[in-house]
């Protein structure tokens, strides 16, 4: 539930009349944010950490980041059969919306470990690509770069190699350079980001 | 620690500014009533703008003066004295990131920028905080390589940033209270602001960030008062085919398929709208010309000519316009269809410079990505000369492949955008040079509207020995007079003195003075946090000191800190 200012002054709650399609199936009406909330915490986890390794960390994620993502699935540039069918119908006030909520959530605090020689392994690599330079020294991100530092290992794997394997598409830049990568190094990576 | 004949002048002041507030007004000539030669004192006029290069208390241009020479007057720190030369005062700010600020002084009070948009006015005697300015940062910003800020531009009353977000926003430099901001460009499709703008003649001057996102580049002219624009020169001329020039400016050949060009240009038409040439540096300024010179970025995307056919005008270029308004005057392409981002970035100097006869004319120099330095007359914009490479060329130039091709310099440079100082008396120009070994990727993809595009790939190459110099160079030779080789790449700027002194700092914390005619290390000093940003100088109640932030850098990954550090000399 999100309260925003009316034009007068008073607080007021700000509620969303929405319809989704969840799982590409019969569209369901749900009344305000907060069914729609449920309906991305069931995933992406109630106190902001995933049950499955495999989905991202979105709480406390960049606002543009998950805003630009959203719009991304509505059009087909990012495909998951998932997502796809929840943004669907959705406008793009509603993302902004649902973006704005999940970057004021707090990150959830991940425990991993990683031995040295996988983080001198991964730091080389990083060095090699210039990752800083967009995702900043402590992997922070920042408006339309996303955070990886603390984020689910098995989410950035998956993700880097997406990109290296041109399953996802929606970020050329990435994809051009995960290509130059070792799978090696790219697991690598994402053990060491997952414990920063 | 106060004086108190200090604390007595700085209340006269005060009082003496109370009852000149409503007489603020630059290049009037009611402003040097109180009779001194640079005006009032209290703002900056135009005339002290203009006399900047012999102004040996104020540091007023984050380059020195118009002609961007970073060589201060001042010789009271010099080479025989040098190694007394001590922190005076450290000032932390609130950001650990980043930073490239050059410290602007105007009377004894120091203005300085961080990362994500703080200002700071700071006593520059003392180093104690004035006021504080957050900038309200929108949700949406587009930048690569840090959220870096190079500092302010002092005009009047105010002092003027460019922010992440594509804004410019004037303060009152009294109280750091915004007077007036405007949005220059939309931060959604890749323009961001970086540098410090530059204020001349009643407009604040500032181009654009972008070329790793498709933008279409410009410098813009605003009204100093209002924020009304100007005028706008852009960067990328609806025809920029140019010449089809198959040679760089050296004479070496760029590999160029020219018939492949000619025929996308006929299937896909001119690529100006995403063409890139971001100007991220500050302008020189003449005012006898009444011309200002910058140079231009990158054509977009970086590593893929497929999509861009024709020489990509005017990027990777020296441009001249008409200061009042901003219309061409003449323009010199050092590489045509870039395809390594080897473009031009490090602010250009001007100065006088000897021609092939030996005749001294107008000239202009510029420190380029390939590790030279280029020499123009800047009547034409014509090359006079270029200089020997201060770093290793290799595979010159190779086109970057699916695979990656290894070529020297790296896509930071040679001179990435540090800005070079002179010695006039000497004739030399100092420039700090990157060795980084990179590996150039080719993959095309189309505009991806405002996301990175780069078509393509840079990578560093871990096996290589990385490291810098600090090059001497002879502009009316284009010889290397001397070079000091450094431990690590070098980026952040110079600044030169009367004093026979060249100052510049680097990634590992090492802050140090060179004996300018030699490149002898006289002092040093280790600041704790990468040295990644430009000096400048100052004196206050007859002291001169050297100012330098100690913030690291985002771009070459050295480590952070937020300090801002003033030295003098011991008693």
């Amino acid at each position: 539930m999100m309260n925003v200012p009316n034009p007068t002054g008073r607080r007021v709650v700000f509620a969303l009349m929405l319809c989704i399609v969840p799982f590409a199936s019969a569209p369901v009406c749900a009344e305000d944010l907060e069914a729609k909330l449920a309906l991305c915490t069931g995933c992406h986890g109630a106190d902001g950490l995933p049950i499955d390794p495999s989905i991202p960390i979105i709480a406390g994620q960049e606002f543009y980041y998950l805003y630009v993502q959203l719009k991304d699935y509505k059009a087909a540039r990012r495909e998951n059969p998932t997502m796809s069918g929840i943004v669907a119908q959705m406008e793009r006030s509603q993302m902004k919306a649902l973006a704005q909520h999940f970057s004021e959530q707090k990150w959830p605090d991940v425990q991993a470990a990683v031995d040295d020689a996988t983080v001198n392994m991964a730091q080389q690599a990083a060095t090699a690509g210039q990752c800083v330079q967009c995702h900043l020294g402590g992997y922070e991100g920042n408006s339309r770069v996303p955070r990886l530092a603390g984020q689910q290992a098995a989410y950035l794997e998956r993700t880097m190699l997406d990109f290296k394997n041109k399953v996802r598409l929606n970020s050329p830049a990435k994809g051009s350079l995960m290509k130059a990568y070792a799978d090696e190094d790219v697991a690598a990576m994402a053990k060491f980001l997952s414990a920063l | 620690m106060k004086r108190p004949m200090h604390s007595m002048r700085r209340a006269c002041l005060a009082l003496l500014g109370t009852a000149l507030l409503a007489l603020t007004v630059p290049s009037s000539a009611q402003e040097t009533s109180s009779g001194t030669l640079y005006g009032d004192m209290l703002t900056v006029s135009q005339d002290m703008l203009t006399r900047a290069a012999g102004d040996g208390n104020n540091f007023l241009h984050t380059n020195g003066n118009y002609e961007q020479t970073r060589y201060y007057p001042n010789r009271q720190i010099n080479v025989s004295n040098v190694h007394k030369l001590r922190p005076a005062w450290i000032f932390q700010t609130e950001i650990v990131e980043s930073m490239e600020t050059t410290p602007i002084v105007v009377n004894g009070i120091m203005y300085v920028t961080t990362a994500f948009n703080h200002v700071y006015a700071l006593n520059a005697e003392t180093g104690e905080q004035i006021w504080h300015y957050k900038h309200k940062m929108g949700p949406i910003t587009t930048y690569c390589c840090g959220p870096n800020n190079r500092g302010v531009a002092a005009y009047g009353d105010m002092v003027y940033m460019g922010t992440l977000d594509a804004k410019l926003v004037a303060l009152d430099a009294k109280t750091g209270k915004v007077k007036w901001e405007t949005q220059i460009a939309d931060p959604e499709l890749g323009y961001s602001e970086t540098m410090s703008p530059t204020a001349v003649n009643g407009k604040i001057l500032i181009g654009t960030n972008g070329g790793e996102y498709g933008i279409r580049g410009f410098v813009k002219a605003y009204d100093w008062k209002t924020g009304k624009l100007a005028w706008t020169f852009h960067t990328i001329p609806e025809d920029s085919v140019g010449v089809w020039a198959k040679k760089d400016a050296t004479g070496r050949d760029m590999l160029r398929d020219i018939a492949a060009e000619k025929a996308a240009l006929v299937k896909m038409g001119d690529p100006y709208k995403t063409l890139g040439g971001g100007v991220w540096q500050n302008p020189a300024v003449d005012l006898e010309l009444n011309r200002i010179f910058f140079v231009v970025g990158n054509p977009s995307p970086d590593l893929d000519g497929s999509l861009r056919p024709g020489d990509n005008l005017y990027t990777d270029s020296l441009v001249a316009v008409d200061l009042d308004t901003g219309k061409y005057v003449c323009h010199f392409q050092y590489i045509a269809h870039d395809v390594w981002d080897l473009d031009a970035v490090s602010p250009p100097i001007l100065t006088d410079v000897r021609d092939a006869n030996g005749k001294t004319v107008p000239g202009l120099l510029h420190a380029g990505k390939t590790g030279h330095v280029y020499v123009h007359d800047r009547r034409n914009c014509e090359m006079l000369r270029f200089s020997e490479a201060m770093v290793p060329q290799e595979n010159m130039w190779v086109l970057p492949t699916a695979d990656g091709a290894r070529m020297l310099p790296g896509a930071n440079g040679g001179v990435e955008w540090s800005p070079m100082a002179i010695n006039p008396d000497l004739r030399l120009s100092y420039a700090i040079n990157l060795h980084q070994p990179m590996t150039y990727h080719v993959e095309s993809s189309p505009y991806p509207e405002g996301k990175l595009w780069l078509g393509g790939a840079f990578k560093v190459i871990p096996s290589e020995e990385q490291w810098g110099n600090v090059a001497a160079v002879d502009y009316d030779t284009g010889k290397i007079r001397w070079k000091v080789k450094t431990a690590q790449p070098m980026i952040g700027g110079v600044l030169a003195t009367a004093g026979g002194l060249v100052f510049t700092g680097e990634g590992n914390g090492m802050f140090r003075a060179y004996d300018a005619e030699t490149g002898s290390v006289l002092w040093k000093f280790q600041a704790g946090a990468g040295v990644n940003a430009p000096p400048s100088s100052y004196t206050v109640n007859g002291k001169q000191y050297i100012v330098v932030a100690a913030g690291g850098n985002t771009q070459l990954n050295f480590k952070r800190g937020n300090n801002i550090m003033a030295f003098a000399l011991t008693d």
